[in-house]
């Protein structure tokens, strides 16, 4: 599988996220002739343990928090992190039916990560929002950039930064207050190899879920 | 949702039920070797509590591992007519993390065993499966090489079908009518009714190993 690289939109110093940066950014990626070739969708849930008695407490080893991801890409598969316990877990998509017979975790709140998607050459890159689930309360703006021919990523380190890099200068020639950033990934914390895989997807997208959730908190 | 019926088999007549599966079903055996981890929800977790099994197919040359959950019985005065289980069940593939990802949504290791044996799937209605096997204690803890049978002159065989609300008595009775290519061998009934061994096993045995041979 691609690697592919998640980034974050930072407005600048006075300058605040709005809808009309997606468009700008959409603009910025038609400019260098990149071709819109459909919509995309991440869904990222949370979810918090249900407790039979209050007064009993939870026990000790179980985790407090449950997020789970799935891809328009791939319907058939769930993805689950545990991050207290630098978790990722790949699962049939049955899975979230079976979830909800065990009645064991409650879905807190859900954030669509949405948009189009462009093929720019040998790069996929896709562009979105991140809203809340029911209130399209605006979270934040994404940009996913992954290298088709390439699944290593040491092998791919290099290119994406410079692609970062290259499109940045194109963000600055249209006037856009900002920059997307790559939140740094810690893969290795949750073991995931340096061949590039779902699971690792599903981690970039939990890590922006809980930055923008923490960010607003903030 | 699926429908089920089970029944027990001598050890020393699970080679003919082979030979009658082998001519019924034409030849599609899979060997089976799963190792089973029967897990129950810890105090406190969960709004009631649960029971999940974790299952890792070893016959492969790389392991599966699948969470099953088993629901209650469909219950009632026409349920009670049927002649095979109706339950509702799930099973979602999981990656080889899945055992550390149930211990630390709470879940804690009831039993395991290794089931050892094989299975036939059958196009009728539905696909329908034949599961033989032999079910084995482990001494220690995921030990699996030194796993013992716990009935070694009792094999256990379960036919199963995959069901919907629509469709579940047709399911049924193909059930049915399949179980009675295998009646006398065994008798296969609702899971929790013991109807024990048949008189005819060993008579019926012997024909067919001895057509087996004549091939």
């Amino acid at each position: 599988m691609p690697v592919k690289w998640l980034l974050y939109w930072q407005p600048s110093t006075g300058s605040t996220v709005s809808s009309q940066t997606l468009v700008d950014v959409m603009k910025s990626i038609e400019s260098i002739n990149g071709v819109r070739t459909g919509r995309w969708q991440v869904t990222a849930s949370n979810h918090r343990p249900i407790q039979r008695d209050q007064s009993m407490g939870l026990p000790q080893d179980c985790a407090r928090e449950l997020l789970g991801l799935t891809f328009s890409e791939v319907p058939s598969k769930h993805y689950f992190i545990l991050r207290g316990e630098h978790m990722v877990v790949e699962a049939h998509a049955n899975m979230q039916n079976i979830m909800e017979k065990l009645q064991l975790y409650r879905n807190r709140l859900n954030i669509f990560f949405e948009g189009f998607q462009y093929q720019l050459g040998d790069f996929q890159l896709k562009a979105g929002r991140a809203v809340l689930a029911h209130s399209e309360n605006l979270r934040g703006i994404v940009l996913e950039v992954e290298y088709v021919p390439v699944s290593s990523l040491e092998q791919t380190r290099l290119l994406l930064q410079e692609f970062v890099e290259m499109w940045q200068e194109v963000v600055t020639a249209q006037n856009m207050a900002g920059r997307f950033t790559p939140l740094e990934p810690n893969y290795s914390d949750y073991n995931l190899p340096d061949q590039y895989s779902w699971q690792h997807t599903a981690l970039q997208y939990v890590n922006l879920m809980v930055y923008f959730l923490h960010a607003q908190r903030n | 949702m699926e429908c089920i019926v089970q029944g027990i088999l001598e050890t020393q007549y699970v080679d003919a039920l082979e030979v009658l599966l082998q001519g019924l079903c034409g030849g599609l055996r899979e060997t089976l070797k799963v190792h089973e981890f029967y897990l129950k929800s810890g105090n406190n977790m969960g709004s009631v509590s649960s029971e999940l099994n974790l299952c890792c197919s070893l016959s492969g040359p790389q392991p599966v591992w699948t969470v099953r959950h088993v629901g209650g019985p469909m219950r009632g005065a026409a349920s009670d007519q049927l002649s095979a289980l109706v339950r509702s069940i799930f099973e979602a593939d999981i990656s080889n993390n899945g055992l550390r990802f149930l211990y630390a949504l709470g879940y804690k290791l009831d039993y395991e065993i290794l089931r050892t044996g094989f299975s036939f799937c059958f196009q009728r209605v539905v696909p329908i499966t034949v599961k033989v096997s032999c079910i084995c204690r482990l001494p220690k803890l995921h030990a699996i090489d030194e796993a013992v049978p716990v009935t070694p002159t009792l094999y256990l065989v379960e036919v199963f079908a995959p069901a919907s609300a629509d469709n579940y008595a047709e399911v049924v009775a193909a059930i049915s009518s399949f179980a009675e290519f295998l009646a006398p061998l065994l008798h296969l009934s609702k899971p929790g009714v013991f109807t024990g061994v048949v008189p005819t096993a060993a008579t019926a045995a012997a024909s067919l190993i001895s057509r087996a041979a004549l091939k």
